[in-house]
């Protein structure tokens, strides 16, 4: 009896593991949209043409390392845009989900120290800032291959925004994915009107004593908190632009921690400590402890509604002098071994329909990275309609209050600073 | 009368205890799972919502696929395992020879120094042998803290096991299957389930030993569950961790009658 | 085949295993921690990884934390190991039943162990909300702080509840092996209650609490993911700060972590075989007093 449970069990767990196991079935023949690379530009390294791409690329998988937190954002990705490339290219797109950015940065470097130089288990990252920054100056990265992507005509590379991340210049090295904006987020049941300004914020704090806080830097959003508070102290993020400057940085910044330890006293728990991560300041804003939230997405809130984590009047806003925004990327690692596949998959996420699927609020909500002004009318109506979540601002509103990004060394000049004149002063 | 009150009453204080504290725990995993905007100060969820529960059996969630990669690692380290620990076990528990205390102190040497610190020394060889990002190099790695236990366990039921009766089998005329199958088995069988059981869970259990030589590509239910732990989503978090713990509490089931009332399996880990 | 070779032969698939992939790591570890990578093209030797982390304050903060974790963890545990084994073993009604529930939550794994934790403890967490209920706290910050904290009280709440039942099943195992009959024989030669423990059923279970000690001790001293979820950024349990040096951006950031490896290796070997030697030694001095 107890033998025959025990074969029951095992049997069980084969059959679990024979359904899940199943190779993906691939078709042998597709047939390959018609599809022109952007003209003017030379074809990426180690291929004739765009067509020489599409037919590399049938039958190859792309592991895609991202950020894996989010049950909107892996479903996109392992749904629709799975979904697509395999149907029209062959192409079987394989999400690899990652804790934390840094882990496949490391992973790369850990195989080009390891001498794996031509068979890499990454093909694709998603990517921005400080980890772009890493993989270009380590020469982790191949390229350039962007501006020929055919999708890329949508692009406009003259914007300064697109075609720099975080002050370093992309030069094809990176394919847009979509924007991000900074967006300050209240309850509107607990207070009618929020501050607009940073001013008035910093009043209100002061006002409110124990219902602020922000998370503690290098969180990426508490970060990007500070940031604001920076560009408001040293009098315009005009100051701090540029190339890094240590002077200059040592001459500016002390207004800001004067700004940062005046309001100290008044923040939750009365800044002895602060969250650690912008997860755990979530939590704090869900359950009413602080009466702000802030998120680099600004359709998060919208969504957290939808998950039922956020009450249904939550609300976001943006700063008068405006927040900071950015553009997020895909990259491939110079060291993969699936490099047309990976290239067809950045080409199809810079596709308008698959930047209009992302920016629907229920598939993900992310702010569309293409220039209406290069897309068709019928594409351009399109973005227009896209119904927006009960918490997110319109696409204008958000538009006209974009500040940019400094370059990452100040990021992590400003990340390392805050611990010692703020953290523990 | 009143003396044996008074004798019951302590323990029974304790054996409440013993129940609440192991299954408290799962009481917000179980409400969080099916919640839906449960707020402080609510103590129970102010709507109930399947929508974790839709999200984890969806095809998306790849939650399917996380359990494949889970049981396969697990069961192909459990029978690896003790295909190897199984003769180790014997060695130690049957025989005396020269150098035993070295070999016993090298074999539990990975239950007392973390196996995460041998692992990354290791990684860069996983690295340039091709070990890394698939199932081989994670049951490899694996092994590094399963077969201490399996060997300790084994070695335990071999130390009270009399092989004078695998002798009289041969010298009827048993073949060495036939010995190994109705003589040595039978007597072994409860601290093989108890081994088999351990080497399940241990495994099962690995997340950083398979996020560093897995590369991230290996995604097991403990690897998609952390994802989730880091991002705040409670729901799915709770949902994800119940689908994590289902299996084992079934091969618990099924061997738990083994692992009480039963000295010789786990008294190993008493004579360390 | 020869019976003195016999063993050995027995033993080579696992001592293979153990000495390749564990041994190996092990040495790979400390080569990698002096700059050593000759695969690599690096001969140089050097002691600067260590002591770069030897300055850190970080790295003494987190060594502190860490043992404090690990002996808080293991001492409590063992005492509440010891008091459940005793009262789970004679039958009683229900025996079975709570001896079921006591085995638990050994199949558990620490990670969902450690999100139920969280969830239960956190300040505005299921007992909070209890708390609150109960009129004790209004708000989540008046909840004591237990998850997130600096003395990881979260982190060795997860550790009692998943060790405690792992240490009950081995004492439990071990009063099973034993039997009734020394304490019997006690109790005729008129042992009180009191005597019988101290003098017959505690001297046999030393031996097996000493080992659950140990394996809990370098469990607790050396597991990541409970500390991951449960515990404070800074100061980190130290074999956090080695894996987050080890993925770190900057790659000479690698021997840093190796040197940590290293040093908890060893740390944990002597303070184990300090351990081991003082149980070894008291025992041998109570059996001098026989």
């Amino acid at each position: 009896m107890k033998k025959r449970n025990l074969i029951l069990l095992w049997l069980t767990a084969v059959l679990i593991l024979l359904a899940a196991c199943q190779p993906t079935e691939q078709e042998d023949t597709i047939n390959l949209p018609a599809e022109s690379p952007a003209p003017g530009v030379e074809p990426p390294p180690g291929f004739a043409d765009w067509d020489a791409v599409l037919q590399a690329a049938q039958g190859q998988t792309v592991n895609f390392y991202m950020w894996g937190g989010s049950d909107l954002i892996n479903g996109w990705v392992t749904g629709y845009v799975a979904d697509a490339v395999q149907e029209r290219y062959g192409v079987t797109l394989n999400m690899v989900p990652v804790a934390d950015g840094p882990e496949y940065v490391n992973k790369v470097l850990g195989e080009q120290q390891a001498g794996r130089d031509e068979d890499g288990s990454v093909d694709l990252v998603w990517v921005n800032g400080e980890n772009y920054r890493t993989m270009r100056q380590a020469e982790l990265l191949y390229g350039p291959f962007s501006e020929y992507l055919p999708n890329s005509i949508y692009v406009n590379w003259n914007d300064p925004s697109v075609a720099n991340d975080f002050g370093l210049s992309v030069d094809g090295y990176e394919a847009p994915y979509g924007k991000a904006q900074f967006v300050m987020i209240y309850d509107s049941a607990k207070i009618e009107n929020p501050p607009t300004t940073v001013d008035e914020l910093l009043a209100w704090i002061q006002a409110n004593p124990g219902l602020f806080t922000y998370p503690a830097p290098p969180d990426f959003t508490g970060s990007a908190f500070v940031r604001h508070i920076c560009y408001h102290a040293v009098g315009g993020y005009e100051n701090l632009l540029g190339e890094f400057d240590q002077a200059l940085f040592d001459a500016q910044l002390p207004a800001c921690w004067d700004v940062l330890n005046q309001i100290e006293p008044f923040l939750w728990r009365e800044g002895q400590t602060y969250p650690e991560s912008h997860t755990r300041h979530q939590e704090l804003f869900a359950n009413g402890e602080v009466y702000f939230d802030m998120a680099y997405n600004p359709a998060e809130a919208s969504s957290l509604v939808e998950n039922g984590r956020y009450p249904e009047t939550t609300r976001t806003f943006v700063f008068d002098e405006g927040t900071i925004a950015n553009t997020h990327y895909v990259a491939i690692p110079y060291n993969s071994p699936n490099k047309a596949a990976a290239m067809v998959v950045a080409n199809f996420l810079l596709s308008p329909e698959a930047q209009l699927s992302k920016a629907q609020p229920e598939n993900w909500g992310d702010l569309p990275v293409l220039d209406p002004a290069l897309l068709g009318a019928e594409d351009q109506a399109a973005f227009n309609a896209i119904p927006r979540g009960v918490a997110t601002l319109s696409t204008e509103e958000l538009a006209a209050n974009r500040l940019p990004e400094l370059q990452a060394p100040w990021l992590t000049a400003i990340e390392q600073a805050w611990e010692t004149a703020v953290l523990q002063p | 009368m009143t003396r044996i009150k008074q004798t019951l009453q302590p323990r029974t204080l304790i054996l409440a205890a013993i129940v609440v504290g192991v299954l408290l725990p799962f009481v917000p995993l179980l409400l969080w799972s099916v919640s839906f905007r449960w707020l402080y100060p609510s103590v129970l969820p102010e709507s109930l919502s399947l929508r974790a529960w839709q999200y984890v059996f969806s095809p998306r969630a790849e939650v399917l696929s996380a359990l494949g990669y889970s049981t396969l690692v697990a069961l192909l380290v459990t029978a690896l395992s003790i295909l190897i620990g199984l003769p180790a076990g014997r060695a130690l528990g049957l025989y005396k020879f020269r150098g035993k205390t070295a070999v016993r102190f090298l074999i539990l040497a990975p239950t007392i120094v973390p196996t995460l610190a041998a692992a990354m020394g290791i990684h860069v060889l996983f690295i340039r042998y091709g070990l890394v990002d698939n199932v081989l190099g994670v049951v490899l790695v694996h092994l590094i803290p399963v077969l201490p236990y399996v060997v300790l366990i084994l070695s335990g039921v071999f130390a009270n096991y009399n092989p004078d009766f695998e002798a009289q089998a041969q010298t009827l005329g048993a073949s060495a299957w036939q010995r190994f199958r109705h003589v040595t088995l039978p007597t072994i069988f409860p601290a093989l389930m108890v081994a088999g059981l351990f080497a399940f869970i241990i495994s099962w259990s690995q997340y950083i030993l398979t996020l560093l030589i897995g590369g991230g590509q290996v995604v097991t239910l403990p690897v998609l569950l952390f994802s989730f732990v880091s991002s705040g989503d409670n729901a799915i978090t709770a949902a994800l961790s119940l689908v994590f713990i289902a299996p084992a509490l079934l091969f618990l089931l099924a061997t738990a009658r083994y692992l009480s009332g039963n000295q010789a399996s786990l008294g190993g880990f008493g004579k360390l | 085949m020869p019976t003195r070779l016999r063993p050995y032969l027995l033993l080579a698939p696992t001592l293979a295993v153990i000495l390749l992939l564990f041994g190996g790591g092990v040495l790979l570890a400390l080569m990698q921690s002096v700059g050593y990578l000759p695969f690599l093209g690096r001969t140089e030797i050097t002691l600067d990884a260590y002591r770069a982390i030897l300055q850190q304050a970080a790295f003494s903060q987190s060594f502190f934390l860490t043992l404090w974790v690990a002996l808080a963890s293991t001492a409590v545990s063992t005492l509440l190991a010891l008091v459940c084994a005793l009262a789970l073993r004679r039958p009683f009604r229900g025996h079975r039943l709570i001896t079921f529930i006591f085995q638990l939550n050994i199949p558990i794994p620490h990670l969902v162990g450690a999100v139920g934790i969280l969830f239960l403890f956190s300040q505005s967490g299921f007992l909070a909300r209890l708390a609150n209920l109960a009129g004790l706290i209004s708000q989540p910050a008046d909840f004591p702080a237990i998850v997130f904290d600096p003395w990881a009280i979260g982190i060795i709440l997860e550790y009692v509840w998943k060790t405690t039942c792992f240490t009950g099943l081995i004492l439990l195992a071990t009063l099973q092996g034993v039997g009734n009959d020394l304490e019997t024989a006690a109790q005729n030669l008129g042992a009180n209650r009191w005597q019988r423990f101290r003098y017959v059923t505690l001297p046999l279970l030393t031996p097996s609490m000493v080992s659950a000690s140990v394996l809990v001790f370098a469990f607790t001293f050396g597991a990541f993911e409970v500390p991951l979820v449960l515990g404070q950024r800074f100061p980190s349990m130290l074999p956090v700060l080695a894996y987050r040096s080890y993925v770190d951006i900057d790659l000479n950031a690698r021997p840093e972590a190796m040197a940590m490896n290293v040093i908890i290796t060893l740390l944990i070997g002597v303070l184990i075989f300090l351990s081991t030697c003082a149980s070894r030694t008291k025992r041998c001095a109570v059996n001098g007093e026989r």
